[in-house]
């Protein structure tokens, strides 16, 4: 199977505004159309370095890049990159499920309409392919015109999976994206892994190791701010070759 | 606690003494209710109620006395100064929250709180000096000019531009109420989670894209109590309109006309009130003033709590 | 679809400017009105202004040492009434009706008196104080601004008080102390510069208030110091001055609006670095 390289990580160092250098010297590929996962101690940089692949540091001023990431054929981190376009691309999942103040239906259609999408027809349609894509629509098709804040916990978050797959970006990036879950909602996103990578890039950002062993292809291990060691997930979990990474996955440490 | 509590009779004095100085503000608001209505008991009487509050006659030499021109005028000058400041104030809520260098956030913030503090005297002077000038110069030519050909418009800028009238005195006022709303705004923007924000971001939404479809309506509750409440501070202020509208008790339609507010009747002709009955009918014009914002108030504070409830949950 | 794009730009870029706009305006007028009295202010501020009485209306020079004096009395005065009871209702809200019914009605209705009307308090003291002693006071115009003050003392007190941690009066009660001991030795020491911060900003707010001395202090145009009279305030003079026909009254009343501006100003800013210093 020919393997595409979807985002290559180039030298990238990051540091925040206060000057704390977070990310140090990472290069790392993303294979399309799989699930790259990133594990690692708290505060070892996995989520610092997610949130670099649509530019999310941009928001708060004073935070630097260097190196480069590379999407199909730009380098995201340049100064010309226009950023809404990206983030249109690389959409983003959150800890806590993050439903905008309005009904399911306009949840999920908020993105469509972004890209110039208005035709009630259209919207239908696009938000239920979304809404069975991320198995919500069974729970909730009869109340599309209910606020989004209604829904459980474990609900919500397959709507923010929906409201973010509607869009058809290339790659999705999930943070932590079940801690906040009880079991059953958690297994439930799980299995949309699976389903949603035949479409979509993904990374997801873990601190649940058999998390990132059931459902990912790839793994990064992390530690303050470096890339330890990337490898198959398989590699990673059965023969790594850093002993750090070892000690960690085996948990004899943090 | 109560175990100890109850046994130390230092403590039960204590107690009841806090617990008196608590319920002076029930007192107050009781009392400021019976003491209004026993003063304008006698107007009452004479006037009723309907017919003091549609009645655009206020003669004192008659002593004939109706509330209208005085309701009219604060419900004039409050909507108009309402109209040109919540535009302002939740501009600048949005600027601060949203827009602002890091390095210029704490300056304007304390410029914000320094134009709620200077006293609504000083509003109310500078006004007269030195708005009312630019007002009758520049501002009304220019307005009267533009309106010229059109009908309806043309009326409500009917008149010499005096500078001393309904639109300076709006003017003045929502000045005023500018600083006050935009804080409460503020507030409530800053209850926005940063991480609903950062998912609008995250789908691809411009920054005025994330202000409008998820700040909002995500502290449209915290936005609209605020609003209120600056209405209800808006219809009780005396000193900022004193000095610009006049004191004029006819119902008029155009805005460069002098009127009168409630507070500003009170203000100019309570001191120098030489019948029961006038005296009595300015009592009953407080006591519709004080209904009137009390009401306004309530409701305002009822929607902040409920934004408050929502947050917090 | 870039047309579409095209369109969302620019109306969040025009969005946008009209909020930048709009928070320039709100500086500007904070810059225009705090000049003017600056200026005017300055050009009429002298020694004379707070060691001489006020000449016969219309003659120049004169000063308002009456006014200046009998705002400070009535200001003291309304301040030794309403923080008292300010502080004693905010304690009995934070600590013996913490979490009753009642200490929530009272609240919401401390923080609607807090914001009514002050003329309507002016014309409640009218009834009460002046109408039946048959004419105005100092009194009169104290207690009206002591009304005014006390929801203000009350609220943040009773915010204060209730960020003490419950911990410190348990380790208080564990020593046997009784509960007015806890919270006159303890909690209020805990509390005590939010308490301040609050007894501050409550006099900056009555400092310039107008309308309730209206008719309740009225206006005195000679120096005097008995509360039981009418007695002169620096904004109910500068309400008259400014009204007045006189050029030497409005150059007063601007010098008057500047002290006082600058007075209120400099409690407002007090207050608020207090808050920033402790709490944060």
């Amino acid at each position: 199977m020919l393997e595409q390289i979807e985002l290559r990580v180039k030298g990238l160092n990051f540091y925040y505004s206060g000057g704390i250098h977070a990310l140090k010297q990472i290069n790392l590929p993303v294979h399309s159309k799989q699930v790259t996962a990133l594990i690692g101690p708290s505060g070892c940089g996995k989520t610092t370095l997610l949130r670099c692949f649509n530019r999310m540091h941009d928001l708060y001023p004073g935070n630097r890049y260097e190196g480069e990431i590379h999407f199909v054929k730009d380098n995201i981190l340049s100064p010309d990159t226009d950023l809404i376009n990206l983030r249109s691309r690389i959409g983003m999942v959150f800890q806590k499920p993050t439903p905008f103040p309005m009904t399911i239906f306009d949840n999920i259609a908020y993105g469509l309409k972004l890209k110039g999408i208005n035709k009630r027809a259209e919207l239908s349609e696009r938000v239920e392919r979304a809404l069975q894509h991320a198995a919500l629509w069974d729970e909730a098709k009869d109340k599309l015109n209910s606020s989004a804040y209604d829904l459980s916990g474990g609900q919500q978050q397959r709507l923010v999976i929906a409201r973010a797959l509607a869009v058809n970006p290339e790659v999705l990036l999930f943070d932590e994206p079940t801690s906040a879950l009880d079991p059953i909602s958690t297994s439930k996103i799980e299995e949309l892994f699976d389903k949603i990578k035949k479409d979509v890039t993904i990374i997801i950002v873990t601190h649940n190791m058999q998390q990132a062993a059931r459902i990912s292809d790839w793994t990064g291990f992390m530690m303050l701010g470096e890339l330890v060691e990337f490898d198959t997930t398989d590699k990673i979990f059965t023969a790594p070759a850093e002993k750090l990474t070892e000690d960690y996955v085996t948990g004899r440490f943090g | 606690m109560s175990e100890t509590s109850k046994k130390s009779p230092m403590d039960m004095v204590f107690a009841s003494v806090t617990g008196i100085a608590s319920f002076s503000v029930i007192i107050f608001i009781i009392g400021i209710l019976y003491v209004l209505i026993n003063e304008s008991s006698l107007a009452i009487r004479q006037f009723g109620v309907i017919q003091f509050l549609t009645s655009a006659d206020w003669d004192p030499v008659k002593n004939s006395f109706g509330a209208l021109t005085n309701i009219y005028g604060t419900f004039l000058t409050t909507i108009l100064s309402m109209v040109f400041a919540i535009p302002v104030a939740i501009g600048i809520a949005i600027f601060v929250t949203e827009i602002s260098p890091n390095a210029l956030k704490g300056p304007i913030g304390i410029a914000i709180e320094l134009l709620a503090a200077i006293p609504s005297i000083i509003y109310g002077m500078w006004g007269l000096f030195t708005l009312s000038p630019i007002m009758s110069n520049y501002v009304e030519p220019f307005l009267k000019k533009i309106t010229v050909g059109l009908p309806f418009v043309n009326i409500i800028f009917q008149g010499t531009p005096m500078g001393i009238d309904i639109l300076t005195a709006s003017v003045i006022l929502s000045i005023m109420i500018i600083p006050f709303t935009a804080s409460i705004a503020r507030d409530s923007f800053n209850l926005t989670p940063s991480v609903v924000k950062e998912s609008a971001y995250a789908i691809g939404a411009t920054k005025w894209e994330v202000v409008k479809n998820v700040v909002l309506p995500y502290s449209k509750l915290g936005v609209f109590g605020g609003i209120v409440l600056s209405l209800g501070r808006a219809l009780g202020e005396t000193m900022a309109v004193a000095f610009v509208l006049g004191n004029n008790h006819r119902i008029t339609t155009s805005l460069l006309d002098a009127a009168a507010t409630i507070t500003v009747t009170l203000a100019n002709e309570f001191a120098e009130a030489d019948t029961d009955i006038y005296l009595s009918s300015l009592f009953y014009l407080a006591l519709v003033l004080f209904v009137m914002s009390f009401i306004t108030l309530a409701i305002a504070k009822f929607f902040l709590l409920k934004a408050e409830r929502k947050y917090s949950r | 679809m870039m047309t579409h794009e095209r369109k969302r730009r620019i109306e969040g870029i025009i969005a946008l400017t009209f909020s930048t706009l709009a928070a320039f305006l709100g500086l500007f007028w904070l810059v225009f009105i705090l000049g003017d009295v600056l200026i005017h202010g300055v050009k009429a501020l002298n020694l004379n202004l707070f060691l001489n009485d006020p000449a016969p209306a219309g003659v120049d020079g004169g000063g308002l040492r009456n006014a200046f004096v009998g705002q400070l009395m009535i200001t003291i005065c309304a301040t030794l009434i309403g923080v008292p009871v300010g502080v004693l209702g905010g304690t009995f809200l934070a600590e013996y009706a913490r979490g009753r019914t009642i200490a929530r009605i009272i609240s919401i209705l401390a923080d609607i008196m807090v914001s009514v009307p002050s003329i309507v308090i002016g014309t409640f003291i009218y009834a009460v104080m002046v109408k039946p002693i048959g004419h105005f006071s100092g009194w009169a115009g104290a207690i009206a601004l002591a009304i005014i003050m006390v929801p203000v003392v009350l609220r943040t007190t009773e915010d204060m008080l209730s960020l003490v941690p419950w911990t410190i009066r348990e380790a208080a009660f564990a020593l046997g102390a009784p509960y007015h001991k806890v919270i006159t030795q303890v909690v209020y020491r805990a509390a005590a510069t939010g308490i301040l911060t609050g007894i501050l900003l409550s006099i900056a707010r009555v400092a310039g208030e107008t309308a309730p001395l209206l008719f309740t202090s009225f206006n005195n145009a000679y120096y005097s110091l008995n509360m039981n009279q009418p007695i002169s305030s620096l904004t109910v003079t500068i309400f008259q001055y400014a009204m007045g026909p006189y050029d030497s009254w409005h150059s007063q009343a601007w010098a008057a609006a500047f002290v006082i501006t600058i007075f209120i100003l400099l409690l407002t800013i007090t207050g608020r670095l207090i808050i920033k210093w402790r709490y944060r």
